[in-house]
């Protein structure tokens, strides 16, 4: 990552955990070297686009949800935070 | 040796320690050049001399060895598979090799003009222009990699 680039927070090595994959199962699937994921997941290194849409696409999710600006809060906090008001 | 294992060791040297690899590889040359030229008119035994220029260069060979080994397949694109990261790396390490190569290159040329505007002459002989074409024969090429070991953030921990 250069000096110039914003630091891209991601969910990466939760949502990896979560479907039990290692860091070389995850990177075959995505056509990757094995390192790639965890420069991405200390955060070294930004993927492009591309990359970044492929791994929001091979676990389903939208792309906010894995890739942030802002450091990621867990998941179930985001989901639960602000419950929608019943209207009266 | 097992080659294997050695060549894993180098990819997993930390920063700092390939740092100082490359620090050594750039300064080795020049240093056992610049020992050779302020020895070879004294009194001191040629042997002597010729003794320390190979405890000068012999550590510089293996330290150039090192930074070629660390970024082999990845310089000169031979690696079967590389990813947009390892390709991001190789620009930024050809874009630092030409900066360092284009300040060299201004630092000698105004020390060299500098030299020669204060009424000094430079004799170009056989054994200084060996010097001179040996460092751009060894380094030019080896710059990108030395340049790819100097970048290049130590590896995550093993899951």
């Amino acid at each position: 990552m250069t000096e110039s680039q914003r630091r891209v927070h991601n969910r990466l090595a939760v949502l990896r955990a979560e479907r039990g994959l290692s860091r070389k199962q995850l990177a075959d699937k995505l056509g990757i070297n094995f390192q790639t994921i965890g420069y991405i997941e200390r955060g070294d290194y930004n993927p492009s686009l591309e990359l970044a849409l492929t791994i929001a696409e091979l676990f389903r999710l939208p792309i906010e949800a894995i890739f942030s600006f802002k450091p990621m809060t867990p998941l179930s906090e985001e989901i639960f935070r602000d419950p929608p008001t019943e209207p009266r | 040796m097992n080659t294997t294992t050695a060549s894993g060791r180098i990819e997993y040297l930390p920063r700092s320690r390939r740092r100082l690899l490359v620090a050594g590889a750039m300064v080795g040359y020049p240093a056992a050049v610049a020992i050779v030229a302020a020895l070879k008119h004294t009194s001191l035994n040629r042997w002597l001399i010729l003794t320390l220029f190979l405890l000068v260069l012999l550590p510089t060979v293996a330290t150039l060895l090192a930074g070629y080994r660390y970024a082999r397949g990845r310089i000169d694109g031979r690696r079967a598979r590389l990813d947009e990261r390892d390709l991001t790396l190789r620009q930024q390490a050809y874009a630092l090799s030409h900066r360092v190569l284009a300040v060299i290159l201004v630092a000698v040329t105004a020390a060299t003009e500098v030299y020669l505007t204060s009424g000094n002459t430079l004799r170009l002989d056989a054994s200084s222009f060996l010097a001179a074409a040996m460092w751009v024969i060894v380094y030019i090429p080896a710059l990108p990699s030395l340049m790819l070991a100097w970048i290049e953030t130590d590896q995550p921990a093993d899951d």
